[in-house]
């Protein structure tokens, strides 16, 4: 066992994880946090996505131990029902979500996206998606949502 | 559900070191995309150090035509390198297309040479920059070549106390250099051929071609003979042409004739021509 | 004021908050997890099981098999002919066999290998076309499961009429569902001695009454409920964790959870059939069609599953939205050793639609015509009798839908050598096939004075919640936050049927508009539209059975001919074409679709923003198919080894509502879910022959069988 301590989004929090533990499952059953999902458990999904340090990660392939003194965000840091974020607007607006499952992976590979560059090109913005599959959407209401929100925010770290 | 280990996170390599000579079956775990999906499907092991904290193992510094880099620097840091851009484009643009932005972002140079997948993708540009790999452990420190780094699939020389320290490479100011992957999908998919070139051009003239091919053979490789044959030739038709039959030549001498070599050796001719031409 | 509008999805605030559960994020107190050990034998007789380690592992609390099951151990959604766990032999690789529970999951997943089986190995029927005369029985009946015809005028005469005939055959391959979420759910025992089922699917009442017969229990002792559902498209229509985790509930009378790895779900969710097209069509010098023959041979896997869905429906859209004066159509389905196949988004169609829209395109070729002029000149309108002679009335928008499209037909210009353009169109009967398939609603007003929606029908993604509650909205003229929609629960619900066929919307819609007629009256006597609050109208009514409205639909059909399915199966069709843009590089045999134009017959567009999100998704499918996706057994184990489009395979896509609205539709309202996937590849194929010369008669045109193609051709 290993005791970690992260910044989770936005909290100092700290907690003791197996050796051999997924951040994907910490997240999960350590800090109740169920919006990172587990659609194939070996990277080729993306509904596992997580941001580390503002960059997308696989969590179902990242140690636990590994996010010791970084900082990590899920969906949940993005906005609450009373305050949106701009691009869950958007993607609501926008119709780019269907079953929902691939949503939260989604949303974070964007936010990363418009931290670096506020004004993405289409092209940037469906390779900044590409490690987020989607069954339902076609993809094309969600880089609709990027866009439209792109110019509304400002997203910092 | 990963198989149970212990695991350590060095911060200095001599430390990383220390525990490869003592720990018992004990791996490396740089971004772990290649080990731990390993492991979910069945490989084991009780130990594993985990090197990515460890500041000197993510260096990268050059002085003109030599390069070293650091084995533990993501896929995404090595094609955002500027250094990189202008004097490896081949291995940057083989970077910027590895797996999906996630994986660029886990993913590091180290781990996909000690994998050694007949489809790594960086192993193609990295042959064509006459890559010299520095190994070490506790024993002591040596160099090899990328060439005779790689054994088999999937193998290499490593030793299971060893540490690659640096992937150093040699800088090609002056060609023309590119890399080509082709896959079942747009993105985020495995190779099934690749294709990496630096071409030194004078006129109407090539002065020196390097090229590599992935996934056809074994190892990825490099044509050294038709390399040779390119070096000071005309450019034109002819010459490509002849030079693409002889690299098809070179990968059915290498792995004899294979089914999937219906589809991939017409590819590889008209990818090398493409190639050439510029 | 409420529908045809792009009003948001009423799930969709929740989705981008990360906040809707999923069967897999429930937990019970105390929980037990199940996995299923599995046959690792295509064709076995199971001699020996020998579970004494796994049963003395650490953490394990039962095994289960055959044996423990108190009811009837087949299911299946038209033959019950499928186990829940193998009986005395396994009939496909993947098949259930034991079920093993554990105190954690890894405590089960361990024990699963400590089970030894010993098989004795049976001959193995791998080939459809092998299937029917094998010795190897796969049921005692035989192995032909089904087999349809659709005789329509004198297929000799059609073809003594005509100047050209053309004649191919095409094959597809194995395709997986996909969905993002895999298979699970939990299960527990009730305080009123009930087993509840909570799981990720597309039908409840369907898998309560498979439930009540696997336990031999009546209906009302279980209870099913819809977790939110990471997408369906078929595959979670079947029983999949759910009699599972019931027989174990049942055994344990504790609460169990389970859920599939990507691994398993491959394994074991029944695929898209592979069919086998043998396509001979006649026309006349002028481009009018005379005959169509076809023959097409499906496989099934060992069970039924939809495989009498597909070869039916197959069947009767054999010749696409044409109106063909001769035709004979033999379909037939077999059952092999192979993975079992079922209902994945088109039942057939889109294998069908590939091979009929190359057709058109050959028949083109050999005429000098215009692909988009045969189209329109062999296009169904009212008044035209489809292939089992049903006279079509209303909303037949194929050639509205070709008018869309058509300006950019005839623009179109190839920038480069290697651009190509490719048009698909398809028509898609709307709900289950000649047979009753009705839904229910049940609208109640609430002491807070609201109108509650009791529905049945599960809200996958496609947005059904939203629709109904539109459909609601605008009969009863009430805003969002008059009304409380509960669905998805036995218990509170009356069946609306399957989220398949593409029907909910046509037919729950039609049930919600039916119970909202009879609400409205009630609220109108009621005096709500002269101003009194809802509320008020609760307090005061003395008898509250009388705040309940129940609404019924059920679309009128007829049975088809068992002969010559002469018949109207299906109430209303949608149509669709799909004009498309590709790229190929010959070099590699890469294919880039750049472009699609899309124009949809929906009836009419209850939500622009969910009929376009479908289009969009049925694209994406539709891309995987024409170029990537394939199941191979054995090799494709996961996402690694099975490609499905990333949005940098996505192409540009125009879309383009058509409205023709349909008469027994809910304002209009036919369905648009799987018409949206059905002409893409088709059209992605015919571009390809545009571009590059070369057909593709093999599906997924990857880029190998693509570039040995052009090799081919090179000579
Ligand atoms: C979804 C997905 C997509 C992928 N796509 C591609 C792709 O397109 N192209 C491609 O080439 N690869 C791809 N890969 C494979 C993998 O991501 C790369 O090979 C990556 O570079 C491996 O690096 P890593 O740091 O993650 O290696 P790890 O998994 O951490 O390690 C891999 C191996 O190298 C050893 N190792 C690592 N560093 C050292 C060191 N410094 N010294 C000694 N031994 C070391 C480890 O012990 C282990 O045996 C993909 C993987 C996944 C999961
Ligand atoms: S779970 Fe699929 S990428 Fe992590
Ligand atoms: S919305 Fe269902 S997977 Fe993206």
């Amino acid at each position: 066992m290993k005791i970690v301590s992260f910044a989770l989004n936005g909290k100092k929090v700290s907690c003791e994880v197996q050796d051999r533990e997924l951040l994907l499952h910490a997240l999960r059953e350590r800090f109740s946090i169920k919006s990172v999902k587990e659609g194939c458990g070996i990277g080729e999904c993306g509904t596992c996505t997580v941001l580390i340090d503002n960059e997308p990660h696989y969590s179902c392939l990242t140690l636990a131990s590994k996010v010791d003194g970084h900082d990590v965000k899920t969906v949940e840091y993005l906005g609450d029902a009373g305050l949106l974020h701009p691009l869950q607007k958007a993607f609501i607006e926008a119709g780019a979500v269907q079953c929902g499952y691939c949503t939260p992976g989604m949303l974070l590979s964007a936010y990363s996206l418009l931290m670096k560059n506020e004004n993405p090109s289409d092209s940037e913005i469906r390779e900044a998606i590409s490690g987020n599959l989607c069954r339902c959407t076609g993809y094309i209401q969600i880089v609709e949502a990027i866009r439209d929100a792109a110019g509304l925010c400002k997203c910092k770290p | 559900m990963l198989p149970d280990f212990a695991s350590v996170s060095p911060e200095t390599k001599a430390d990383a070191l220390a525990y490869l000579a003592s720990l018992d079956d004990v791996r490396v775990i740089a971004g772990g995309t290649d080990l731990l999906v390993n492991m979910k499907r069945g490989e084991l092991c009780s130990n594993v150090v985990d090197i990515m904290n460890i500041e000197e193992l993510r260096l990268l510094s050059g002085d003109g035509t030599d390069i070293a880099i650091g084995p533990a620097i993501t896929h995404a840091a090595i094609s955002a390198a500027a250094m990189l851009n202008d004097l490896a484009g081949s291995l940057s643009a083989a970077c910027g297309w590895i797996g999906s932005p996630q994986i660029r972002n886990m993913g590091t140079i180290g781990g996909n040479l000690a994998n050694a997948s007949p489809a790594a993708d960086l192993i193609p540009p990295l042959l064509i920059h006459d890559t010299v790999l520095k190994i070490e452990s506790q024993e002591g420190k040596r160099e090899e070549r990328l060439d005779d780094f790689i054994v088999a699939p999937y193998e290499t020389s490593l030793k299971p106390h060893e540490l690659l320290t640096w992937v150093c490479i040699k800088g090609l100011p002056g060609y023309r250099e590119g890399y080509r992957r082709i896959a079942r999908r747009a993105a985020w998919a495995i190779s099934r051929l690749s294709v990496a070139w630096a071409v030194r051009e004078d006129g109407d003239r090539f002065v020196d071609v390097k090229l590599a091919i992935g996934s056809c053979t074994p190892m990825p490789f490099r044509p050294r003979n038709v390399e040779k044959f390119l070096g000071g030739r005309k450019k034109d038709d002819h010459t490509i042409g002849e030079a693409a039959a002889l690299v098809v030549e070179e990968i059915r001498r290498i792995t004899g004739d294979r089914p999937s070599f219906a589809y991939k050796l017409p590819v590889v001719k008209g990818l090398v021509q493409k190639a050439l031409r510029g | 004021m409420y529908i045809g509008n792009e009003m948001n999805r009423i799930d969709a605030l929740d989705k981008v908050l990360g906040r809707p559960v999923y069967a897999e994020d429930l937990s019970a107190k105390g929980a037990l997890f199940g996995c299923i050990f599995r046959s690792t034998r295509p064709h076995a007789f199971i001699r020996r099981i020998d579970t004494r380690a796994a049963m003395a592992s650490p953490g394990i609390v039962k095994v289960l098999s055959c044996h423990d099951i108190p009811g009837e151990n087949l299911f299946g959604i038209i033959k019950k002919d499928q186990p829940y766990l193998a009986q005395d032999r396994v009939r496909c690789i993947g098949e259930p066999v034991l079920i093993v529970l554990g105190e954690t999951e890894e405590a089960a997943r361990k024990a699963l290998q400590l089970i030894e089986v010993e098989y004795e190995d049976a001959e193995v029927v791998s080939d459809p076309f092998l299937s029917e005369d094998s010795t190897a029985l796969i049921h005692d009946k035989g192995n032909l499961l089904s087999r349809r015809k659709v005789i329509k005028g004198d297929i000799e005469k059609g073809f003594k009429e005509a100047d050209v005939i053309v004649e191919h055959t095409y094959s597809t391959s194995w395709l997986d569902h996909a969905f993002m979420e895999t298979e699970s759910g939990v299960g527990y025992p009730d305080s009123k001695g009930r087993i509840v089922v909570i799981s990720s699917t597309q039908n409840i009442h369907y898998k309560q009454k498979e439930i009540s017969r696997l336990l031999a229990v009546p209906e009302e002792k279980i209870k099913v409920v819809q977790a939110t559902t990471g997408g369906g498209f078929g595959g979670k229509l079947d029983v999949t964790v759910e009699g599972f985790i019931a027989l174990s509930v049942h055994h344990t009378r504790r609460p169990v959870v389970m859920r599939f790895t990507r691994e398993e779900s491959f394994l074991s969710n029944t695929k898209r059939h592979p069919l086998y097209i043998e396509y001979k069509t006649g026309a006349r010098k002028d481009g009018i069609i005379t005959a169509v023959k076809v023959g097409i041979t499906g496989d099934t896997g060992p069970f039924a599953s939809y495989g009498e869905t597909v070869c039916l429906r197959a069947a009767l859209h054999a010749t696409g939205p044409y109106e063909v004066p001769n035709v004979h159509v033999d379909s037939r389905m077999f059952y092999t050793n192979n993975p079992v196949s079922g209902a994945m988004r088109g039942f057939g169609i889109p294998q069908l639609a590939f091979a009929h829209e190359s057709q058109m395109d050959e028949v083109a070729l050999m005429l000098k015509m215009d692909p988009f002029d045969i189209r329109m000149m062999n296009a169904l309108k009212k008044g035209s009798l489809t292939a089992t002679s049903q006279v079509l009335q209303n909303s037949v928008g194929i050639i509205e839908t070709l008018r869309k499209v058509e300006p950019y037909w005839r623009k179109r210009s190839k920038k480069e050598d290697r651009a190509g353009f490719g048009l698909g169109c398809m028509y898609y009967g709307i709900g289950n096939t000649g047979v009753s398939n009705p839904a229910n609603a049940c609208l109640n007003i609430t002491g807070d004075g609201k109108i509650a929606l009791h529905t049945g029908a599960c809200e996958i993604g496609q947005g059904s919640d939203t629709t109904l509650v539109q459909i609601l909205q605008e009969t009863l003229g009430l805003k969002i936050e008059d009304i409380v929609l509960v669905r998805g629960d036995t218990d509170t619900s009356k069946d609306a049927g399957s989220s398949s066929a593409s029907r909910q919307t046509y037919i729950s819609g039609g049930a919600v508009f039916d119970a909202a007629l009879k609400m409205r009256q009630y609220l109108d006597e009621k005096g709500f539209y002269k101003g009194r609050p809802i509320r008020e109208i609760y307090a005061s009514e003395a008898d509250k059975k009388l705040l309940e409205h129940n609404g019924f639909f059920d679309p009128p059909t007829t049975p088809v001919d068992p002969e010559t399915s002469k018949g109207s199966p299906y109430a209303t069709y949608a149509f669709a074409t799909h004009m498309t843009e590709v790229e190929v590089e010959p070099e590699t045999g890469c294919c880039t679709v750049k472009r699609v134009y899309a124009a949809h017959d929906v009836g009419r567009a209850i939500n622009l923003k969910n009929v376009r999100g479908q289009i969009y998704g049925g694209i994406a499918m539709g891309v995987g198919f024409a170029l990537m996706e394939e199941f191979v057994p054995g090799k494709s184990e996961s996402f690694d080894n099975y490609y499905m489009p990333t949005s940098m395979d996505m192409p540009d896509v125009e879309v383009f509502v058509v409205e023709d609205r349909e008469p027994t539709g809910p304002f209009g309202a036919k369905g648009v879910g799987e018409p949206a996937l059905i002409p893409q590849a088709a059209s992605i194929v015919n571009a390809i022959k545009d571009a590059t010369g070369v057909r593709p008669f093999e599906l997924p045109c990857h880029i190998e069988r693509l570039k040995m193609l052009l090799e081919k051709a090179k000579g």
